[in-house]
């Protein structure tokens, strides 16, 4: 491991599981934003390897692999929204969009698994609108991964990419599994008020006047 | 992948050629209307947008300079070392102080042109707007505001008129829907 990489790591601890994506390149390949400078590409490389999150199924490396060409900045899993609290207060049910997409205040979630999944998905994808009306959320289905990879020449893929086919196996790290080290929960303790877990998920947006 | 038969791969014609002429002389005449007394520049995204620049620059009275650029596509760059996003062919004049309209084939998930616009803005343009001949909103990923538009399209995947499915189909005349089968085959 070069000195360049432990400095990347180093920075990379404090961003874990984002893109790197920067601005518009030129016809070489270099990103024209800030620092043309050689080596730069070089040391966005292994700071991508550092940074690489595991991905939960293959179709969402795959996106995450079509933003990152596109320069679209995203993070994976970086909030955990409450949407059902049992009577004490307590958080009981939460849903995690896969991707955020800061630059365009954007929320993605990509299901191409089956339809049984999908339609509880889709339920708690209405409760999160509900509670949170102001998020800008996008569902993916599998039909809709599948038109991605046939507008990108990419069809003869995308049965491995899907469905349970495209399942990982390397262990997945979720936003209300126990904190990786160096990481931040979203999800508040869960004693907190429930009001409290809601603005601790994602404080920029407030629950519904009337809700919990 | 064999040589198509162009026509016997089509399950429906979406946009006759009379449509599409129509529309892009509608366009043409809103286009000189809008930018009467100003220069315009035409930027043409190779290579889906070439038939429907060269109608629509023919459409246009007034005084025009054209100019076209190539970005490379997600699916031919997988391979590549990079994997980032690259401009092909770039712009082979300034458009600094100048009025630009970038002339599209298709608007889909926005992936590119936001890449595209992004850079654009960076050289500095009076202004920059966007004319689509087709906007598929269905599978938009990225807002972006089209200023002209020619048709909005259902969720299918179309080909004709400069689209393209593995590189055959530009040539058609009219906005067809491929049938299925024909990329689903092995």
């Amino acid at each position: 491991m070069t000195a360049s990489l432990l400095i990347d790591a180093q920075d990379a601890a404090d961003t874990p599981r984002t893109s790197t994506a920067a601005g518009p390149s030129t016809a070489s390949g270099t990103p024209m934003t800030d620092g043309d400078a050689p080596g730069r590409a070089r040391r966005r490389r292994a700071l991508a390897v550092v940074t690489e999150p595991r991905f939960a199924h293959a179709s969402e490396a795959e996106l995450a692999r079509i933003l990152d060409f596109y320069m679209v900045r995203w993070e994976y899993e970086p909030r955990t929204f409450p949407i059902l609290w049992n009577l004490e207060g307590q958080v009981v049910e939460s849903f995690a969009p896969d991707f955020y997409l800061p630059d365009l205040d954007l929320w993605l979630e990509l299901t191409t698994l089956r339809q049984s999944l999908v339609r509880k998905k889709n339920r708690k994808l209405r409760r999160l609108r509900e509670l949170y009306p102001m998020l800008r959320i996008k569902l993916l289905y599998a039909r809709d991964f599948r038109a991605l990879m046939l507008k990108y020449g990419r069809l003869d893929v995308a049965a491995s990419l899907i469905g349970t086919d495209g399942q990982m196996m390397t262990p997945v790290v979720r936003p209300d599994a126990p904190a990786a080290e160096g990481s931040v929960p979203a999800v508040a303790r869960p004693d907190a008020p429930a009001a409290d877990v809601a603005r601790s998920a994602y404080p920029s947006i407030e629950p519904v006047p009337g809700r919990p | 992948m064999q040589t198509p038969d162009l026509v016997d791969d089509i399950a429906e014609v979406l946009i006759p050629e009379a449509d599409i002429q129509a529309k892009v002389r509608e366009l043409g005449a809103q286009l000189s209307r809008d930018y009467e007394g100003r220069p315009l520049t035409l930027v043409s995204v190779l290579k889906g947008s070439l038939p429907f620049m060269a109608d629509l620059m023919r459409a246009i009275s007034i005084p025009v300079t054209i100019d076209l650029m190539e970005v490379s596509s997600y699916g031919g760059a997988v391979t590549e070392t990079s994997g980032l996003v690259r401009i092909l062919k770039d712009l082979s004049a300034s458009i600094e102080g100048r009025d630009v309209l970038i002339v599209e084939d298709i608007i889909d998930t926005g992936l590119t042109l936001n890449y595209l616009l992004r850079y654009l803005r960076g050289k500095n343009p009076r202004s920059l707007r966007i004319c689509a001949l087709l906007d598929k909103p269905a599978r938009r990923l990225v807002d972006i505001d089209i200023d002209y538009r020619g048709f909005s399209i259902p969720d299918r995947f179309v080909i004709g008129y400069g689209l393209d499915y593995g590189e055959h189909y530009r040539n058609l005349p009219f906005i067809g829907v491929l049938k299925p089968e024909v990329y689903s085959a092995p």
